[in-house]
């Protein structure tokens, strides 16, 4: 015989409610990717690493500069390319299946709910982060300085590139659109932003746009976490990349609370 | 000290919802009782979707209010969140999690103890007789069994409200009877159940009083016989006419008539059930028909006759042939 209970009467609120559905949207996450989160993690890895052979490959000798420069900035895309590009097609999958209603139906805070994603990119990229800069290391014999900046880089790095996904994701209706914009993305972080080079290898136009997007200044924090004399002007990079995140923050939080 | 227990009674007032062109809702207002299973009817895109999506804190409507209890749901959609449970029409995302997961991290989310859900987990499990499929992924499960896991997961830990959109899609006869009875011991627990269908036999069962809705508007509402008490001292004449043959003409004392397919529908007042059956066996003698039935008015007639919609016909009562 069965009987639910009687139900609540009283609405849950306050930090406990939080942690909970933080906890629980969390688990929601990994589970979800449960059976491409092994695969993807070893995609990480193999890009990351690939990478920093691969250019070996193109050139022959390295200048130990742009070693360096390629190094630090495949962490970069490793870390932010789930986030941006995975993500939003999650959600445009989501959309596509009409299983997006359901999830924005669950009971618990939208902060909780995006808090959790934002920890999943963390889950899913630290690993290819930490390869890359094993293989970079052994290869090229590069001259790393690693201090404790490392951590706040990472971490605003992985959420700024995750709220922009995830703010996109949200604010497009139309699934194709979304996809195709990722697509485009990828394109951009790899080919014209000066996270695998330095900027003044860009036309000037392009160089002057990226001092205020986020790509340039998450290359540059994550760089100068790991490297030293290389970075200038760091904390300007922290405040673009930190603006970005808020942005993305109050884009996801407007569109989310609008409700149609 | 006591306080007075509040009225958890669903009121929909006035509700307008537009959609640029399209009101999608045009000033529906409707009451659901806790312990209340009340259905919604309608053709698709009548409206019924939209409406419970208000309720439930995904759409904002243009027009109107929308409270439970103490709370104004339009107002504080967390609220509308927390008290509202909602299986939608389409599937659920679960590929990559174990039937009995997935009931659990719903049920804890929604914000049982892990003890309660995961007892409340094998009862759902045993009453729906799905346990063959207990630790089964998502993915390798039936459209019927990953319904019934999407019921299981949004009723572990039930809201004030539970909304189910279409819940028996693609579910077999058997266990549909199981998840109608399940629905039932929501309302025994004080619940207000809102279900949205367009499957009419079903509903006729299964519900305590419906709305039928139609291009936006609410067009009856009340028990299933209230609702057929008009079509009383009326009978529904169905002839299955053979393939391929026009509509016969019509004796005078046939009311009203609606063919899908091959299949004619006629209502007839029960003084004339003798004339009904002797024009149908002369149908049959000249080869016109094949078969017929005459039975009471169903709530299938009176649904067509306020909305015209005519694929609810057809469909047996357990209704295989409903549209996904």
């Amino acid at each position: 015989m069965t009987a639910p209970a009687p139900p609540a009467s009283r609405l849950r609120s306050g930090l406990g409610y939080w942690w909970h559905s933080y906890r629980m949207m969390l688990r929601w996450e990994v589970t979800s990717l449960r059976m491409v989160l092994a695969i993807t993690v070893i995609v990480q890895i193999l890009t990351g690493a690939g990478f920093v052979l691969a250019l070996s490959l193109f050139f022959g000798q390295v200048p130990p500069r742009s070693a360096l420069f390629v190094s630090t900035g495949v962490l970069v895309v490793t870390l932010i390319t789930i986030g941006l590009v995975l993500g939003p097609q999650l959600v445009a999958m989501q959309k596509a299946e009409k299983t997006y209603d359901f999830l924005w139906s669950l009971p618990v805070p939208r902060t909780t709910a995006a808090l959790a994603w934002v920890t999943t990119n963390l889950i899913l990229g630290l690993p290819g982060m930490g390869v890359a800069l094993g293989v970079a290391v052994m290869r090229y014999d590069l001259d790393l300085h690693v201090t404790w900046a490392i951590v706040p880089a990472v971490l605003l790095t992985v959420f700024t590139g995750t709220m922009v996904g995830y703010a996109l994701a949200h604010s497009l209706g139309n699934p194709m659109l979304i996809a195709a914009i990722t697509q485009m993305l990828i394109f951009v972080i790899i080919g014209f932003s000066p996270i695998n080079f330095p900027a003044d290898h860009l036309p000037g136009w392009l160089a002057a746009a990226h001092r205020w997007l986020p790509l340039a200044p998450m290359a540059d924090t994550v760089r100068a976490g790991l490297t030293q004399g290389v970075v200038a002007d760091v904390a300007r990079s922290y405040l673009v990349l930190g603006a970005w995140g808020l942005a993305s923050v109050g884009v996801s939080a407007a569109v989310l609370g609008k409700r149609g | 000290m006591t306080e007075a227990a509040p009225d958890w009674s669903l009121q929909v007032r006035d509700l307008v919802k537009d959609f640029k062109e399209v009101r999608a809702n045009d000033g529906i207002s409707l009451t659901v009782e806790p312990g209340e299973v009340y259905g919604l009817l309608g053709p698709n895109g009548a409206g019924k979707t939209t409406l419970v999506k208000q309720v439930i804190g995904l759409l904002a409507p243009d027009a109107g209010a929308i409270t439970l209890g103490p709370h104004d749901l339009v107002a504080d959609p967390d609220a509308a969140r927390q008290l509202c449970s909602y299986l939608p029409q389409a599937q659920m995302p679960i590929a990559s999690f174990r039937s009995r997961e997935a009931i659990d991290i719903t049920g804890m989310i929604r914000g049982g103890d892990r003890a309660t859900v995961v007892r409340r987990r094998n009862e759902l499990i045993e009453a729906l007789d799905i346990g063959e499929w207990r630790d089964t992924m998502g993915a390798k499960l039936s459209g019927g069994v990953r319904r019934l896991v999407g019921f299981a997961m949004v009723t572990a830990c039930p809201g004030r409200v539970v909304v189910l959109d279409e819940p028996t899609n693609d579910v077999d006869p058997a266990r549909r009877r199981l998840l109608w009875q399940e629905v039932r011991r929501l309302g025994d627990a004080g619940i207000a159940v809102l279900l949205v269908t367009h499957n009419v036999m079903e509903a006729e069962k299964a519900v305590d009083r419906l709305a039928v809705i139609d291009r936006g508007r609410l067009l009856a509402e009340g028990t299933p016989s209230s609702l057929k008490a008009e079509d009383r001292g009326r009978l529904r004449l169905q002839v299955m006419l053979t393939p391929r043959v026009a509509t016969p003409d019509l004796p005078p004392f046939v009311e009203g008539h609606t063919r899908v397919g091959h299949n004619l529908m006629t209502v007839v007042a029960e003084t004339e059930a003798a004339h009904a059956i002797g024009w149908a066996q002369e149908l049959i003698g000249l080869g016109l028909a094949e078969e017929y039935a005459l039975g009471a008015t169903t709530l299938e007639d009176v649904y067509i006759r306020l909305t015209g919609d005519v694929e609810a016909v057809g469909r047996d009562p357990e209704g295989r042939e409903a549209a996904g």
